[in-house]
């Protein structure tokens, strides 16, 4: 097998050397920077994203489940087709995936998983206030934007954040369809009309206008401003495929990518000093189950893009897939603390001194050490 | 202990339980009683009157008037200030229909409010709807019937609504004076307008088969000329009602209505008619029927509709004791007793089970509400909006119940917790599946939407 850890190691480390000078250099025009956190609540999948294709073991854990046309990467893994904007973007060095990561909580409560992500804290060290908001808080005159109706942890606290939502979005979430489904088929009077709408829906697919898309469009108009907000946060759920995760991700997928887009296409020149963190709460199980999808699990990707993101790559610490790899023998182990990739971006992205970082921002945190080499030198 | 009867009246006789309701309902019955047997007491709002609308609304006509003739447009301040007392209007029935903990009535006020209903559509009445509410309707909500009555049609938004304010006899003096001054030839300039005496008899009092003919319509409409609006030169010379008779426009003479001759001159005429319609068999056959419709099942049991109407014969049209003679009956409380919720109930009852108040000018939900084909006193006729499950089951309706419930989650203003909400609701009749669904929610935003969105919660059980 081709796979290996230090292949990824060698990797980072090499990063990290090289880009150690110009990053100082950076500091004085740190103020135009950008960054959109992308929270992706319901566990998503990250075999299904940037699949392991040269992982002996994969094939025979996803069975009918595979994702066919997938696009290469390198020469071990492939990225979904739905993926097609950041596909270019990878072409373009611009779009990097980080493999094996998942918050310091690793039980499966998709609450405790998303508070703990959101405040940045060790397990049980839960806080009333976010870390992104930590960030803003240690910025001078910075603000931040969430896009949403109601202030999600992650942006709660002193520094200065704001909310704004889209009025009366239209779609459903399929997740949410999915549960009610069994829910109406056990009321006699509402099943049938409840059947005909979910189909009527169906025919008429894309007449929605998908949420992300739309968010990510009004967090780049807000953030394209020259003294607009500097970090921006986005929310989406929907990715908790517990059944039919093929037709359900390849929908939710291609929602995300064009958010991607949408929010390139609207910040301007300004991409190029942007990072996009597309991140969830923790991965699936390995192997598909008995509806087509996957159960909750641990490890699970994080997508970073933007021109200021070091991509073209692939970066992390591949744990394997053999049974004896998996964690409790189920699902994807993480070998990287999310908050390890959470410090290697906005500690130099956003210009915060790494002694603010580690003492106010991520308190506690010194065994998920910073992880190097993902933004451009 | 939290049984069925607990959950049937915080959640189909009220507007649906709060947080904390349903412990405290310990006597599910004596808990409906109690709300109507107080006087009652109308809730204050810091709002105008109809009054004060009447005089803006005619500042506002002098002022196009003037901006016609050159004097600038001054007339746009006042539509704009129109538009948000509307909104203020609703914030403020949203806020005190989520928060109240006297909701029974609060069900009675929006059943009596559909039953009287006027459009907003209708221009110049959209400002008094809401407005008739709270000064006709809410004030006599667990009274006499006949005063309930007449408090609404010489309303201002029901004497505009359904035309009455245009309707001059044909032998009236107003009449007669316009006759002389036109062409012989030339229609005359007013005349008898139908529609509001033609509602009373059809919607307000014995229904459709309440046994009236074409004649009995042309009586009362014949009765009720001249019931109207002050003019601006009545508020000019003092007036500080919003009703004004109009002698010069009623039809003068004696009446027959269903059989039975009125006498009575002037205004006192209509009021005599419409006592007597209050109190006919047929009136409490027709309203009891809805009432029992409204708050037991689509086809309520005709005993039970019986038992109610019984009452309202016996007791001369006193409400209270008609509702009580609900309250009372086996029949409100069997297993098949059941309601599809309005899209109106459903939003609020999401309002209520989270402890979520709507703002001032709840622009939102107003428009959530007309996405959802129920918009706040905008019926698309005077039968005001349907009340069965039929109406409100089709698949768009259910396609945009489970859109709205994903909105109404989003804004919920606490911290949410989709199970706890659940359980607050439900109680221990919460089942099993959507309980198991609740859990399993990826988010607890996520879990409140599922909550709103799920079959139990479409229901008043």
């Amino acid at each position: 097998m081709k796979l290996t850890r230090r292949h990824f190691l060698a990797a980072g480390g090499a990063a990290t050397t090289l880009s150690l000078w110009p990053r100082l250099a950076r500091a004085a025009d740190a103020q135009d920077t950008r960054l959109v956190v992308v929270l992706l609540r319901g566990g998503l999948d990250g075999l299904h994203v940037v699949t392991p294709v040269g992982d002996p073991d994969f094939a025979r854990l996803r069975g009918s489940l595979r994702v066919e046309g997938a696009r290469a990467l390198d020469a071990d893994f492939a990225l979904h087709p739905a993926l097609a904007f950041s596909h270019a973007l990878y072409a373009r060095r611009e779009w990097l995936p980080v493999l094996a990561v998942a918050p310091p909580y690793r039980l499966r409560s998709h609450f405790e998983a998303q508070d703990n992500l959101e405040s940045g804290t060790p397990v049980g060290g839960g806080t009333a206030n976010g870390w992104l908001n930590r960030c803003v808080a240690s910025l001078p005159a910075s603000r931040a934007l969430s896009v949403s109706t109601v202030m999600p942890l992650i942006l709660r606290g002193a520094g200065d954040a704001t909310t704004w939502s889209p009025p009366l979005p239209e779609d459903v979430n399929p997740i949410l369809l999915q549960r009610l489904q069994s829910l109406y088929a056990a009321d006699a009077h509402l099943a049938h009309p409840f059947e005909q709408a979910v189909a009527a829906q169906g025919m008429q697919a894309g007449g929605n206008v998908a949420r992300l898309p739309q968010a990510m469009a009004a967090a780049a108009r807000f953030m394209a401003a020259p003294e607009g907000p500097r970090v921006g946060f986005a929310e989406n759920t929907g990715w908790d495929t517990h059944a039919q995760q093929g037709p359900v991700l390849a929908r939710k997928l291609a929602e995300l990518d064009q958010g991607l887009r949408q929010f390139h296409d609207g910040i301007g020149p300004a991409w190029s000093r942007t990072v996009v963190m597309v991140v969830t709460e923790f991965g699936r199980t390995a192997a598909v189950n008995g509806t087509g999808g996957t159960d909750h699990g641990t490890g699970t990707l994080a997508m970073l893009a933007g021109g200021a993101v070091a991509g073209g790559r692939i970066a992390g610490d591949w744990p394997g897939l053999a049974h004896a790899q998996l964690n409790e023998g189920r699902d994807l182990r993480a070998t990287t603390d999310l908050r390890s990739v959470f410090k290697g971006v906005v500690g130099d992205h956003l210009g915060i001194a790494a002694s603010t970082l580690e003492a106010r921002v991520f308190p506690d945190s010194h065994g998920a050490a910073t992880m190097r080499g993902l933004l451009r030198g | 202990m939290i049984g069925r009867d607990t959950l049937s009246a915080a959640n189909r006789f009220g507007l649906g339980a709060r947080p904390g309701t349903l412990v405290q309902l310990d006597d599910p019955r004596g808990w409906l009683h109690a709300q109507v047997a107080t006087r009652a007491d109308a809730p204050r709002a810091a709002l105008p009157t109809s009054a004060d609308y009447l005089r803006q609304e005619y500042d506002y006509l002098r002022a196009r008037r003037a901006a016609r003739n050159g004097d600038g447009d001054a007339a746009m301040g006042f539509r704009e200030r129109f538009a948000r007392s509307q909104l203020q209007e609703l914030g403020w029935r949203y806020r005190h229909a989520a928060a109240t903990e006297h909701d029974f009535v609060e069900r009675l006020v929006r059943f009596w409010s559909n039953h009287f209903a006027v459009s907003a559509d209708k221009r110049t009445a959209a400002l008094y709807a809401a407005p008739m509410e709270r000064e006709a309707i809410r004030p006599h909500v667990a009274g006499d019937f006949a005063d309930l009555l007449l408090a609404v049609e010489q309303h201002p938004a029901m004497l505009r609504y359904l035309d009455n304010v245009r309707s001059v006899g044909e032998r009236s003096r107003l009449a007669q004076r316009q006759r002389r001054r036109m062409d012989a030839e030339a229609a005359p300039r007013a005349g008898l307008n139908e529609n509001l005496a033609r509602e009373i008899l059809e919607l307000h009092t014995l229904g459709v088969d309440g046994g009236y003919a074409q004649d009995d319509v042309r009586e009362l409409a014949r009765a009720i000329t001249g019931w109207s609006v002050p003019l601006p030169r009545d508020l000019d010379a003092g007036a500080s009602t919003t009703f004004q008779f109009r002698s010069n426009a009623h039809e003068a003479g004696v009446r027959q209505v269903l059989g039975r001759r009125y006498a009575a001159e002037g205004e006192a005429q209509g009021r005599a008619i419409l006592r007597e319609l209050a109190v006919h068999p047929a009136t409490a056959r027709h309203v009891c029927g809805k009432l029992a419709r409204h708050f037991v099942s689509d086809a309520p049991p005709r005993t039970l509709v019986e038992r109610m109407a019984e009452a309202w014969t016996r007791s001369g049209g006193a409400l209270r004791s008609v509702y009580a003679a609900m309250i009372d009956s086996p029949d409100a409380w069997s297993p098949e007793a059941r309601k599809l919720k309005t899209p109106d109930d459903f939003v609020v009852s999401a309002l209520r089970s989270t402890g979520t108040s709507p703002g001032e000018t709840p622009r939102a939900l107003v428009g959530l509400l007309g996405r959802l084909g129920q918009p706040p006193f905008t019926p698309r006729s005077p039968a005001g909006f349907a009340d069965d499950a039929a109406e409100w089951s089709g698949a768009d309706a259910v396609w945009k119940r489970i859109q709205a419930a994903q909105s109404l989650a989003e804004t919920a203003t606490a911290e949410p917790d989709a199970l706890r909400t659940a359980e607050q609701v439900f109680g221990p009749l919460l089942d099993g599946d959507t309980a198991l669904a609740l859990r399993r929610a990826e988010s607890p935003r996520e879990g409140l939407a599922l909550l709103f969105a799920s079959p139990a919660f479409q229901w008043r059980s």
